[in-house]
């Protein structure tokens, strides 16, 4: 068992997180005080959230580069309905439900039209953008009143706020539903082996709508903290949010090609994201290496996991074929033994 | 060859009807549209991902995807503007290499898909990080402050866009022009052409044919980060700004540009004739939409459903079911090998 | 149609009038077949004689043209795999279609609706009962063969499967896996479980049947109990009648290679597949290589032509040493290889005849541009020699029958001149119209002096064609033939493991 959680993609993120703050602590010491590792912790709940949305897409084999223009959206609509005054029960609603059309739609365009899903998901995201400057005008949401945006500033026990706090119960639901449960688990089985899956009976188009419908309501549910956190929204809300989130699910080790991975992994690897910037400061660098951090970070890991992946396929290949050489010498004892 | 270019002829027909109707719909809306002039004013700005979906095609013809170009862009034209007013040299030699540049940065990632094995979409992210962050390095390096950018170039590097044939005709749609028949020549009556349609139809039996495949494919993505590095330079120009964020919104675009001219994007069909059509069409669709009053932010939108449109036609004839419901033919087996 | 059909009341599973097309491929005419409970029934035929297809019907995955399916008398509708699971029945693949990622138990409880905590008691009940030594939490993809194939026993037995159709599952097993197995197997036959087991070895069908059952062509050719047959009775079954005659010549006459260089060396070949092969073709002949699918034959030809690592020995063409050059450097050096799957690894399926017959050869027939004249004249050429049945040089060849496709893929392998060229399975899957054309240009490249390497699991193909004819059985030559001694008989036989010598049905 310890063994398995040794070998586990997550915990190789989850020390690498460790060992990035104990490093940057080692060069400037001000890192590591609790404060400051709350505060990147905290900062990076919406990439959690929309991360693990996109998790279980990539998880079924798919891609979603819509998320970033979902959570512009979301983040449009809500701002503007808890400016308007309208009751944030019903603002908050409003999010989720356009999240679910949003995924709704990719979902249908992937598993129905047979539309390649990077292809329909980048149309939709021009879409949506579009749609977003549609409805604000081009203008900025701004004015939110201060009780919501102090929503974000709520901690429990001046650390953690509630928000991460969510975040992170997020993270262990999504996370228990799909190790634990039946249907939980049919999205890692479509990633993995989508023919083997298809053998068992697993529905595998469902698997896949479900997976795009969910994200596209946890990009909603980024957008609704996002404008807490943010206090304002501007028409490019959000832009380039689905190559940060889908960097953090591989930084975290879910793999591209589907069934590795866990959204405990995304979780991580938004933690990551989000660290970066902050870590780049703290080291003396400016915050404008964050994306070439995050590329060579992006590439390295993905190149290795692609090298090991091929080893593993030609091992096993070689395996096989020695196999079948061997049988003669027994059968060769078995002809003469049986005389 | 006649056959394929047969079915070619139809599709890129029909990208020939759009951009007439095109003319058709805008011309009669806004007769402003059919100034020559005025056109290509508006498609100045567009040239560069005309350029580049020219050279993504021979990417995704060879069944990758290539979405660092726009990040290649800015890196190109802040290391041209650096290069020259920093570093002193000359202009024109700051362009030489700053495309030797563009090509490297192909030749990264391509060396990555074709030798490694990883799935060309996360490397070319990586990609896309690693050089936008670079290109923000590289402004940082001049005396300049990031977002004034360098200007005051020479007239004669302003006059690579500045110029105009037959005093209509301005210098960046020759040169895209000429590209066109570069491209066109080297994909459709070169060998390496034929073999990149090879690489993309069958990697197998590429191999077995003695076809360099790996060399063939990296040479693909050099390919197109050349093609990114010409757009920065020629934005450059025709923008008198060197600017580090450039075509950080080309990614949609040319995808869509690609993939609206026909290429599929599971590899080995396509042509640059389609993806040049595909492009202008694109391109007029925005001029002529700007022109009747809608402002450019929602102008992804109709590029987007566009896409979404187009491509749903073409793959819904996969998916089974849907066959089934529109025809009454027996549904046809899919002739798979008996064992 | 309702016929009122008279089945054996004992029968777990019946087939009747089964037929099943791909195209216009008729892999099954007509199967019938019965699977009494509690049996185990070996399922033998050839390489092409429909098990796999046969297997895959019962199992949901295809739906027969013709013909009905009967679970204990009753008959069943098997549109998809689902409902034959719920039917009791279990597909044991030749490939285990686990999740790799997953782990040894998800992999077996996977797609089930209970309670997970009842799954997990019952699935360590069924593991002690069975007595197999398998870890639950180890990932699939760490798992050898043939622990692969037990977690596809598992998921069957899981589902209470009333009948386990085991596809070659002692391909990729050790000795002593193998006896593993067949405990296993006894064991299930005890409790009442039926088995369909197909396979290649007639040692094991001796072993574990009770009834044999001989596919050829798309039928069933020899049904009964096992101990009513003798091996040479089984090769017998397996191949077309009058077969014994054929071929067989009563003058043996040894062509005399002396003073003639081979065109083709082989020396001690060892690679992944295949140990310790040499072989010598020379130029002016044609060997055959005969031998079961996954004796190694293909891995020997490929490894021949560069595309796998060589592990120890040589390969000479026309006497220079080729051993492990690339792919360009063997078409260089006079080495041509036609692939075994023309599907994967032969056609361009969407590109045109004259770019498929060109593909080896663009560098040499210009250096930069695509000398469009040259490819025009050379793919005529081939489709005039070759009578390929076309509508012209542009003809996309995905369209084209599966024979024409096979003509347009040697015309490429001979584009680039080759002095030995290695076929195989030339003509799988052909009409027998175009077989006949096949024929006849390897025969005349033979003529023109080329060293022909024939690999072919068709035993009449090997008569007709080959001047001598070597057989490959698990990864080694295990017995060579002079032309005289070339016959469907002793090819079959040898081709099975079945030598001089070897043990008759105890």
């Amino acid at each position: 068992m310890l063994k398995k959680l040794l070998h586990s993609r997550e915990v190789t993120a989850l020390a690498f997180v460790v060992f990035m703050f104990l490093g940057v602590g080692a060069i400037n010491p001000a890192f590591l005080t609790p404060a400051n590792i709350w505060l990147c912790l905290n900062s990076s709940v919406v990439y959690t959230v929309v991360a693990v949305g996109i998790a279980l897409v990539i998880i079924t084999g798919e891609i979603d580069v819509s998320v970033g223009a979902t959570l512009g959206m979301t983040a449009a609509v809500s701002g503007t309905m808890i400016r308007n005054g309208e009751p944030w029960i019903l603002a908050i609603g409003a999010a989720l439900l356009i999240g679910l059309l949003i995924g709704s739609i990719n979902g249908f365009g992937v598993t129905v039209l047979k539309i390649p899903s990077i292809i329909m998901t980048l149309g939709i995201n021009g879409i949506v953008r579009g749609l977003i400057y549609v409805f604000t005008n081009g203008k900025w949401v701004e004015n939110i009143p201060f009780d919501f945006k102090n929503l974000s500033q709520g901690r429990l026990f001046s650390s953690i706020t509630f928000f991460y706090l969510g975040a992170i119960l997020l993270i262990v639901a999504v996370h228990l539903i799909l190790t634990r449960t039946k249907r939980g688990r049919y999205l890692a089985a479509v990633g993995d082996n989508i023919g083997g899956a298809t053998l068992l009976g697993i529905p595998v188009d469902t698997t896949k709508f479900s997976a795009f419908a969910l994200c596209g309501v946890l990009a909603a549910v980024g957008g609704v903290l996002f404008v807490s956190r943010v206090g304002f929204v501007t028409p490019i809300a959000g832009n380039g949010y689905e190559m940060k989130v889908i960097a953090a699910c591989v930084l975290g080790g879910i793999s591209l090609s589907g069934g590795v991975g866990t959204v405990i992994g995304a979780g991580l690897g938004a933690a990551i994201m989000a660290s970066i910037s902050r870590i780049l400061v703290f080291v003396g660098f400016s915050s404008d290496y964050d994306d070439t951090i995050t590329g060579i970070l992006l590439i390295i890991i993905v190149v290795s996991d692609a090298l090991l992946r091929r080893r593993a396929v030609e091992q096993a290949r070689r395996q096989r074929l020695a196999a079948k050489t061997q049988l003669l010498a027994a059968d060769g004892k078995e002809a003469t033994a049986g005389e | 060859m006649n056959k394929l270019k047969k079915q070619f002829l139809r599709w890129e027909t029909f990208l020939v009807l759009v951009i007439l109707l095109e003319f058709l719909v805008f011309g009669s809306l806004n007769p402003k549209f059919l100034n020559m002039k005025r056109l290509f004013s508006g498609l100045n700005q567009f040239i560069p991902v005309c350029i580049i979906s020219l050279f993504v095609t021979f990417v995704m013809i060879t069944g990758g995807i290539d979405i660092q170009a726009g990040s290649i862009v800015g890196l190109t034209s802040i290391t041209v503007g650096v290069l020259w007013h920093d570093a002193n040299l000359n202009i024109f030699v700051a362009c030489i290499l700053a495309l030797i540049g563009g090509a490297l940065c192909g030749a990264l990632s391509g060396f990555f898909v074709a030798y490694t094995g990883v799935q060309p979409m996360v490397v070319t992210l990586g990609g896309s990080f690693l050089y936008s962050g670079l290109a923000l390095a590289v402004s940082n390096m001049s005396s300049n402050a990031a977002y004034q950018g360098i200007s005051d170039f020479p007239e004669a590097f302003r006059a690579l866009s500045k110029t105009q044939l037959f005093d209509a005709v301005p210098m960046q749609f020759v040169i895209f022009f000429v590209l066109v028949i570069v491209s066109y020549v080297l994909l459709h009556r070169t060998n390496y052409g034929r073999k990149i349609f090879l690489c993309g139809v069958n990697p197998n039996a590429a191999e077995f044919s003695g076809i360099n495949t790996r060399a063939v494919v990296m040479s693909t993505y050099m390919l197109s980060g050349l093609s990114a590095a010409m757009a920065g330079i020629l934005l450059t120009a025709y923008l008198g700004t060197a600017k580090a964020d450039m075509g950080s919104e080309y990614t949609l675009p040319i995808i869509t540009a690609v993939v609206l001219g026909g290429t599929s994007n599971l590899g080995g069909s396509g042509g640059v004739i389609g993806s040049a059509l595909a492009a202008l069409a694109v391109g007029f669709l925005r001029i002529g939409l700007s022109l009747n009053g809608m402002s450019t932010q929602y102008l992804d939108i109709p590029v987007g459903i566009l896409l979404v449109v187009t491509v749903s036609f073409r793959f819904a004839g996969t998916n089974p079911k849907l066959r089934k419901l529109f025809s009454r033919k027996k549904r046809q087996t899919v002739v798979t090998r008996a064992s | 149609m309702n016929e009122s059909v008279r089945l054996p009341d004992d029968a777990m599973l019946s087939v009747r009038g089964i037929t099943k097309a791909f195209g216009s491929n008729c892999v099954l005419k007509g199967v019938d077949m019965d699977i009494a409970k509690g049996s185990v029934v070996a399922l033998i035929g050839g390489n092409g004689a429909g098990k796999s297809t046969l297997v895959k019907i019962v199992m949901g995955i295809y739906q027969p043209d013709e013909g009905e399916v009967f679970l204990e008398g009753k008959a069943a509708k098997l549109g998809k795999p689902a409902a034959s699971l719920a039917a009791g029945i279990y597909l044991v693949p030749q490939e285990p279609m686990l999740f790799p990622n997953m782990t040894v138990e998800e992999n077996v409880l996977m797609g089930f609706m209970e309670k997970s905590s009842d799954l997990h008691k019952r699935l360590v009940t069924l593991l002690g009962h069975l007595g197999w030594k398998l870890d639950l939490n180890r990932k699939a993809a760490t798992l050898s063969i043939a622990e692969q194939q037990l977690v596809e026993l598992l998921r069957g037995l899981m589902r209470d499967a009333r009948l386990l159709i085991l596809d070659e599952p002692t391909s990729s097993l050790t000795f002593n896996e193998v006896e593993s197995l067949f405990a296993i197997v006894e064991d299930l036959k005890a409790k009442g479980i039926s088995i369909i087991y197909i396979t290649h070895r007639l040692t094991e069908v001796f072993q574990i049947a009770d009834r044999v059952l001989i596919m050829r062509d798309g039928v069933i050719t020899l049904n009964g109990p096992v101990c009513d047959f003798t091996r040479e009775m089984l090769v017998a079954g397996l191949l077309p009648p009058n077969a014994d005659n054929h071929g067989a010549q009563t003058v043996c006459k040894t062509v005399s290679h002396e003073g003639r260089e081979p065109a083709l060396v082989i020396d001690h070949l060892t690679g992944y597949g295949f140990r310790d092969v040499s072989l010598k073709v020379y130029p002016g002949e044609i060997l055959g290589l005969a031998g079961v699918v996954g004796a190694g034959r293909t891995e020997l030809a490929t490894t021949v032509f560069g595309r796998d690592t060589v592990k120890s020995g040589k390969v000479y063409v026309e006497g220079k040493d080729v051993t492990g050059l690339s792919t360009r450097g063997m078409l260089d050096a006079g080495l041509n290889y036609v692939a075994e799957d023309r599907f994967l690894n032969g056609i361009f399926r969407i590109s045109d005849v004259a770019a498929n017959t060109t593909a080896a050869n663009l560098n040499h027939m210009s250096k930069f541009f695509i000398n469009f004249k040259e490819e025009r004249r050379v793919t005529d050429q081939f489709i005039q020699a070759f009578r390929t049945k076309v509508t012209g040089r542009d003809q996309l060849i995905g369209s084209l029958s599966g024979g024409n496709q096979q003509k347009v893929v040697i015309a490429r392998s001979l584009s680039t001149h080759p002095k030995v060229l290695i076929l195989d399975e030339p003509t799988r899957g052909i009409d027998a119209a175009a077989r006949g054309d096949v024929y006849a240009i390897i025969e005349q490249l033979k003529e023109q002096g080329l060293a022909i390497l024939l690999i072919s699991s068709d035993m009449e193909e090997i008569v007709e064609l080959s001047d001598r004819a070597v057989t490959m059985y698990c990864g080694h030559i295990n017995k060579e033939f002079a032309k005289c001694d070339i016959c469907q008989d002793h090819l079959m036989s040898a081709a099975f493991g079945v030598t001089e010598g070897s043990a008759k049905n105890a």
